[in-house]
């Protein structure tokens, strides 16, 4: 428990004087923090939402495509086969993958389970960088099997 | 709000609609969990598919209802987490209702929009505008 004679002569920054005249030790804000890998799984899970939102419109974007017919499927894909389109399907499988594993993760959270530091831990672990690999690889089968080339 | 405070197993019931929402979520994501290795599945094949193929893939019932169900869980799920998105960054209730509501207005058209491609699809319409004056 800090007292304002704690504060009275400090230098340091530690303490600030709250608008109710009280002396409190300063919060530490977000670049104080280490970064754990629990921290980055979740805000990954947000940013999976706002990107998963963008890709939902560029894969109803090719649905209609398909339904304006042939000559649009063609223009579509014909950009989808440049180094940009393949770089932006690179990132949708990455966003795709990082919804089903990181989503796991908040779902076996969310019963109360994997909350102690080591299983919470892995999971995060596992949300974080299992997209990767999972990319990755789906993208090493995609060329093998020719289904896409540069 | 009005009426005494409930409570079961001593934890208090909540007022409004914040536990059936919070109860949705869950339930939606996951069904996105079967949905979305399904959809990388799809994803694979899917890829690099020319028109006929990939018309031939949408005649298939089973993968035109799935995308379709897909769709408006994967949509409905997302429209949920901006929810939670909004709420948490914008506290002005006005903005803050404005925001829901526009976000609900595009994932709601956006659900609609995919429904009326997959259908089309489905049914092997004839290419669009067809049917629309043209």
């Amino acid at each position: 428990m800090s007292t304002a004679s704690d504060a009275d002569d400090d230098q340091t920054g530690r303490f600030v004087r709250q608008p109710n005249g009280r002396i409190r030790p300063l919060s530490p804000h977000l670049q104080i923090w280490r970064w754990h890998i629990t921290m980055l799984a979740s805000i990954l899970f947000r940013m999976t939402i706002g990107a998963a939102s963008v890709g939902a419109i560029l894969v109803i974007g090719w649905l209609g495509a398909l339904a304006f017919g042939p000559e649009a499927h063609a223009g579509v894909m014909a950009f989808m086969g440049s180094p940009l389109g393949l770089l932006i399907g690179f990132g949708l499988t990455l966003v795709m993958f990082s919804f089903i594993l990181n989503g796991g993760r908040h779902l076996v959270q969310d019963t109360g389970a994997a909350l102690e530091i080591a299983p919470a831990n892995l999971l995060s672990h596992l949300s974080v960088w299992g997209p990767v690999v999972l990319t990755v690889l789906f993208w090493v089968v995609l060329f093998a099997a020719g289904k896409v080339s540069l | 709000m009005s009426g005494y405070a409930q409570y079961k197993n001593r934890v208090k019931i909540s007022e409004r609609y914040g536990a059936r929402e919070w109860v949705v979520e869950r339930v939606a994501l996951l069904l996105l969990m079967p949905l979305g290795v399904w959809a990388a599945f799809s994803a694979f094949t899917l890829t690099g598919a020319d028109y006929d193929t990939a018309t031939a893939w949408f005649a298939s019932p089973f993968n035109a209802v799935l995308l379709g169900v897909t769709a408006v869980v994967f949509l409905g799920y997302i429209s949920l987490a901006w929810k939670v998105i909004i709420e948490d960054y914008i506290h002005r209730p006005g903005n803050k209702a404005l925001l829901i509501g526009l976000s609900n207005l595009i994932f709601l058209v956006l659900a609609a929009t995919s429904i009326f491609f997959i259908t089309r699809l489905a049914l092997g319409s004839a290419p669009l505008p067809a049917g629309f004056g043209a």
